[in-house]
């Protein structure tokens, strides 16, 4: 009886703590639209905490460190992309102006293709390639337009990631200063486990993005390829999706030659500097940035982004990845955990030493 | 001159340097260079007890090393014949308890509660592994540490 009742005070003493996170839960449902420039200030924050931590540790007072930090970033991103807008206004301006003649020779070349392969095999027909690709021909600068509302939160989550930056961790100390006193090492175990492989995970693919955004846009750039500065930036984002970034660059870069040059030279050329890219990046920066980090199976990858873009679109896509670390972590400690604390494996055996302390 | 002196008020965080003092009396980091105890500070989790609250109970498995900053904790262990507790030990500021957490996760010999309001530091096995990699010159140094006030209590233990 005094187990039974002993049980039903367990369950009462949880009672509060859940209402509180239901009615929480019901509030960001409520307010859904608004809660996602703060998921990705929280994120950002994240990712830039081990900055402030650094300064703070070493006595400087946490408000000094993030206006620092906020002064030099902006000081930084200010000349990077008053260099990239220098580059970029052009090429936009260049790419708006020649747009018509590549979407007409890109039309051009599929016609020549769909008309070969109707003629051989009459039943593609019905697939109407043609004006699908002219339909989406005629909706590329339109897709390229809608980017622009994203912009405005570049503005936004700044100015929020400030804040929670300044905060620091006094909303998670505050929690775990109040959960229960006999969990707390287990909690903080669990969170430490998470934050050093999530961390470690996204810093390590940030400056593993960063550096191979560096290198495509010099070596575009020496190759005097048309539209280096867009191209490496579309490389830079896209290798923030593991094996995308070579790939995707590899193509485009290839394609713009093609249209540039006319010769397969420089196609060439640029196939191997790409190559190049992935060696480097499998074998140099992957096991140096990446090496503390969270190993995830490709195929698991491929799946993690899949279900991303069907959940989320394509910040589902950019998500992903960490929500997988995440869940991989937990289940980890979770099995880890059944086998210590359950008993699912015996006992380990204290080691044991028959020669006596001498 | 005072102006300089002011502005390193403002600028400087009295509490930060406070704690990286205290870790340079802390016995476990004898011989780190205070440079380096800033790593150490980096890779602790602190947390307060209140009076009366359990840190930890014996059969637990142990994951972390507590350093006692402020208050008190008593240390405590149940007899498995008799099923009696005692308190086995006092633990005050500047001491330590719970290491073997750091070489072996294996269930704790004794339970641990706050004798009155106690601000602790944890060092987790996790963050100490990544920090024997990370740094090798701070790793040795705790590492040898760990092994001299292992071997101290053993000796204690023995000649009592």
């Amino acid at each position: 009886m005094t187990e039974i009742a002993a049980a039903r005070r367990n369950y009462r003493e949880f009672i509060i703590p859940a209402l509180i996170v239901l009615a929480f839960a019901y509030l960001l449902l409520l307010a859904k639209g608004a809660v996602f420039p703060f998921i990705l200030s929280a994120a950002l924050a994240y990712i830039l905490n081990p900055i402030v931590k650094h300064f703070e540790v070493r006595g400087i007072k946490r408000i000094y460190a993030v206006i620092g930090l906020y002064l030099t970033f902006g000081a930084l991103l200010f000349t990077v992309l008053y260099l990239l807008f220098h580059f970029l206004s052009f090429e936009l301006e260049s790419l708006q102006q020649s747009w018509p003649v590549y979407a007409g020779r890109i039309q051009d070349v599929v016609l020549n293709l769909n008309s070969r392969l109707v003629r051989n095999y009459p039943f593609l027909a019905g697939l109407k390639l043609t004006e699908k690709l002219g339909h989406i021909l005629e909706l590329m600068p339109q897709l390229l337009l809608a980017l622009i509302p994203a912009l405005t939160l570049s503005f936004v989550v700044p100015f929020i990631t400030f804040f929670i930056l300044l905060g620091g961790s006094s909303l998670i100390d505050y929690l775990l200063d109040h959960v229960p006193s006999k969990h707390a090492e287990i909690i903080l175990h669990i969170a430490s486990r998470i934050d050093a492989s999530l961390g470690n995970y996204l810093r390590g693919i940030l400056t593993e993005a960063l550096i191979i955004f560096l290198i495509a846009f010099t070596g575009l750039v020496i190759m005097d390829l048309n539209y280096s500065a867009f191209i490496a930036i579309l490389i830079g984002i896209s290798s923030l999706v593991p094996y995308a970034g070579a790939f995707l660059g590899a193509v485009i870069s290839s394609i713009v030659a093609w249209f540039q040059f006319g010769a397969m030279l420089p196609i060439i050329k640029i196939l191997v500097f790409f190559t190049g890219i992935r060696f480097l990046d499998d074998w140099f920066l992957q096991p140096y940035i990446m090496k503390r980090a969270v190993k995830l199976n490709p195929a698991i990858v491929l799946f993690a982004l899949l279900a991303g873009w069907e959940l989320g679109g394509i910040w589902g896509v950019i998500f992903a990845i960490p929500v997988t670390c995440i869940i991989k972590e937990i289940i980890q400690i979770a099995v880890e955990l059944q086998e210590t604390e359950f008993r699912w494996k015996p006992k380990a055996e204290p080691t044991r030493i028959s020669i006596p302390y001498t | 001159m005072f102006k300089t002196l002011n502005l390193f008020n403002v600028i400087y965080d009295e509490e930060t340097l406070k704690k990286i003092d205290f870790l340079k009396s802390i016995r476990l980091f004898e011989g780190i260079k205070k440079r380096d105890l800033i790593h150490i500070l980096e890779n602790l989790q602190e947390r307060t007890y209140l009076k009366g609250e359990t840190v930890f109970t014996q059969g637990d498995i142990g994951r972390a090393l507590f350093i006692v900053f402020s208050g008190k904790i008593a240390l405590s262990r149940q007899d498995q014949e008799t099923e009696k507790s005692g308190v086995i030990a006092e633990v005050q500021p500047g001491e330590f308890f719970g290491e073997m957490a750091l070489l072996e996760e294996m269930p704790r010999t004794a339970t641990a509660s706050a004798l009155e309001e106690t601000r602790v530091f944890m060092l987790f096995k996790i963050k100490l592994e990544s920090l024997l990699f990370a740094r090798p010159r701070i790793g040795v140094v705790i590492s040898t540490q760990l092994a001299k006030i292992m071997s101290a209590r053993l000796r204690t233990y023995i000649e009592k």
